[in-house]
């Protein structure tokens, strides 16, 4: 059935210029009107082929405009889909961002009336922002993280121009902070130190446990295990049956502890309180344990079922990254130019010209200092 | 662009006839201030130095150049240099916490790998700060983490053997005295076998009761004075026996 649109509606869509028919994306194929308005070649198109150069979205496909599908239809709002799951994770996606640090190892906090505290002591290693998601773009609010550092023998051809656009140097690891909207973006390229969290304040930590490999039931799961005597001849640590006989089924139900690979799981330690922060450690100190082994890269962020830290202290880790990179936003800008002159050498193939010339740049340079050098020693 | 709606535009709409006169104005208005403009010069901010180093992709059967890609120099975050992670942070923590805990070294004095230091085999007396008995007993081991270092002492309550750690940095350890030292070096650094009865050193308590009173002779009795003159001595180690 034809959609249910005012005639107005209709008839701006039989007049729109054809002039922009060229803008539309090729990949997009042109649907024809039902009925009357089939002779307009000018409308957009209700369907889309997908390509695998189409990617992936999470945003809503083009519909074909429908009865049940108009804001005026009356009926009540989707609870099912991108936006509505959106909106249920909203109060429980945290407020900031948070950072990648890597597990150094546990030992003891003392505090100042006697407690001893088990804590873990995580660091982090030139923790950048790489990259802002917005829901415009990509359906839901994050915030790209980058730790450490990787030659760049090791990356691939896209991540070192991806880099390259940024201005930022190879980063070990990338990871992605889910934030609950525009106001948890950070500038791109700034780094996270460890005041971004506060003593006292409760984060979540996320990790891969330590793998185990292929373990049996018993240390898997738990199991008993059977009998070391009484006949019982090689099945010390053996599962035992996996389920009734015939008559009850006689079948392995779904979903049965069996032996298998065990650890290396994402692991999510909730609410731990942050005991230290040394900026010029570099380190986090949170009390606890937390998954894996030492060296392993670990997620932290603003605890998901506790209140977000005060306004106040946002406030203040915003106005710290300013006041610590004032030339973020330029030297980004500048790094993006940089990188849209080098694509275009690199598709011109023109791209060892400008190595040359960078090289004389920088002997030119050298010389140059050599000169003055010489002179002033003559001098 | 829209040439359509403005075709179908009604006539004698005063509302959009007005509108468009003030467009029309606006447009007036942007000529006569175009010239103020070309004349002011814009101050662009000077844009930070892009240092950077080419990486090579080279082709695998020529060998030759196939593209390359600027990579910025890992110690550079937003055009300002930083430093890597320093290495060693728990090691680093550690020293922080016993500057924090131990500010007059006494307690890292006591148990640290020289001549002078406890050892094991040596008879201890801890004081607790939250007052009670102090313990007393042989040292078994000494467990040296950082500022988790810890010392195993042993000793028989009522003909019962009794052990108990004790961790050095904590507050609640008020003091650590030396009440005799083994007369030869023990050639085990735990010692375990003092648990069995062959070799179980017994209660201490005769020890310590001689050690306080040769204590009481030498000094006027005074906790503070006798505190200072068993840490002058040296001889007999006693150190951080300071209470709030």
């Amino acid at each position: 059935m034809a959609p249910r649109l005012p005639a107005h509606c209709w008839r701006q869509l039989l007049v729109r210029p054809t002039s922009s028919s060229p803008t539309t994306p090729s990949t997009l194929t042109r649907a024809t009107l039902p009925s009357t308005t089939a002779t307009s070649a000018a409308t957009l198109p209700y369907t889309q082929s997908r390509t695998v150069k189409s990617g992936w979205s999470t945003l809503p496909t083009r519909f074909k405009p429908h009865r049940f599908n108009q804001t005026t239809s009356g009926l009540p709002v989707p609870t099912a889909g991108p936006a509505a799951s959106l909106k249920r994770k909203e109060r429980t996606t945290p407020v900031r961002a948070g950072v990648l640090a890597t597990k150094k190892g546990m030992t003891v906090y003392m505090g100042r009336t006697g407690a001893r505290i088990a804590c873990t002591v995580l660091q982090l290693d030139r923790v950048q922002t790489v990259l802002n998601k917005t829901k415009a773009k990509h359906g839901y609010w994050a915030v790209q993280v980058g730790m450490g550092e990787r030659l760049a023998g090791n990356v691939t051809a896209p991540m070192l121009g991806y880099y390259e656009a940024k201005g930022i140097a190879p980063k070990e690891v990338l990871a992605e902070f889910r934030v609950r909207n525009e106001k948890g973006l950070l500038p791109v390229g700034v780094q996270l130190l460890p005041d971004w969290f506060h003593v006292g304040q409760r984060v979540d930590v996320r990790s891969n446990s330590r793998g185990m490999g292929f373990a049996g039931g018993m240390k898997r799961h738990g199991f008993a295990g059977q009998e070391a005597s009484h006949g019982n001849s090689r099945n010390h640590r053996t599962i035992g049956t996996t389920g009734p006989s015939q008559g009850s089924g006689a079948r392995v139900l779904p979903g049965k502890k069996m032996p298998g690979r065990m650890g290396n799981q994402r692991v999510t330690i909730q609410n731990l309180p942050v005991l230290l922060t040394d900026n010029e450690l570099g380190i986090v100190v949170v009390k606890g344990c937390v998954a894996g082994p030492k060296g392993a890269v670990i997620k932290i962020q603003d605890a998901c079922k506790k209140d977000p830290p005060s306004d106040a202290h946002i406030d203040k880790t915003k106005k710290l990254l300013e006041e610590r990179f004032p030339e973020a936003e330029a030297y980004l800008q500048a790094a993006r130019e940089r990188h849209l002159e080098l694509k275009e050498a690199r598709r011109e193939k023109r791209i060892e010209e400008l190595m040359t010339e960078q090289a004389d740049a920088i002997e030119h340079v050298i010389a140059a200092t050599a000169r003055e050098d010489a002179t002033t020693a003559a001098a | 662009m829209n040439v359509a709606p403005l075709a179908r535009r009604p006539l004698g709409c005063l509302k959009a006839s007005l509108r468009q006169a003030r467009q029309q104005k606006m447009f007036t208005r942007h000529i006569a201030t175009e010239a103020a403009q070309t004349t002011t010069t814009t101050t662009t901010t000077p844009q930070p130095p892009l240092e950077h180093s080419f990486f090579r992709l080279n082709d695998r059967k020529t060998k030759t150049l196939r593209t390359a890609f600027a990579v910025y120099p890992n110690t550079t975050v937003a055009g300002k240099t930083v430093a890597p992670a320093p290495v060693n942070v728990v090691q680093s923590l550690h020293e922080v916490q016993i500057a924090k805990m131990d500010p007059t070294g006494a307690r890292t004095a006591l148990f640290a790998k020289t001549r002078e230091a406890a050892k094991p085999g040596d008879v201890l007396m801890v004081t607790h700060r939250r007052g009670g008995e102090p313990f007393a007993g042989v040292c078994l081991s000494i467990r040296r983490r950082g500022i988790d270092t810890a010392v195993l002492l042993r000793n028989h309550l009522s003909k019962i053997g009794v052990e108990m750690w004790f961790k050095v940095y904590n507050k609640n350890v008020a003091g650590i005295e030396i009440v005799k030292r083994r007369p030869k070096r023990a050639r085990r650094a735990r010692l375990t076998y003092m648990r069995q009865p062959k070799h179980d050193f017994g209660s201490v308590d005769d020890l310590v009761f001689a050690w306080k009173r040769s204590r009481r002779v030498f000094t006027s009795g005074k906790p503070t004075a006798a505190a200072a003159a068993a840490a002058a001595k040296g001889a007999k180690g006693a150190v951080a026996a300071k209470k709030k």
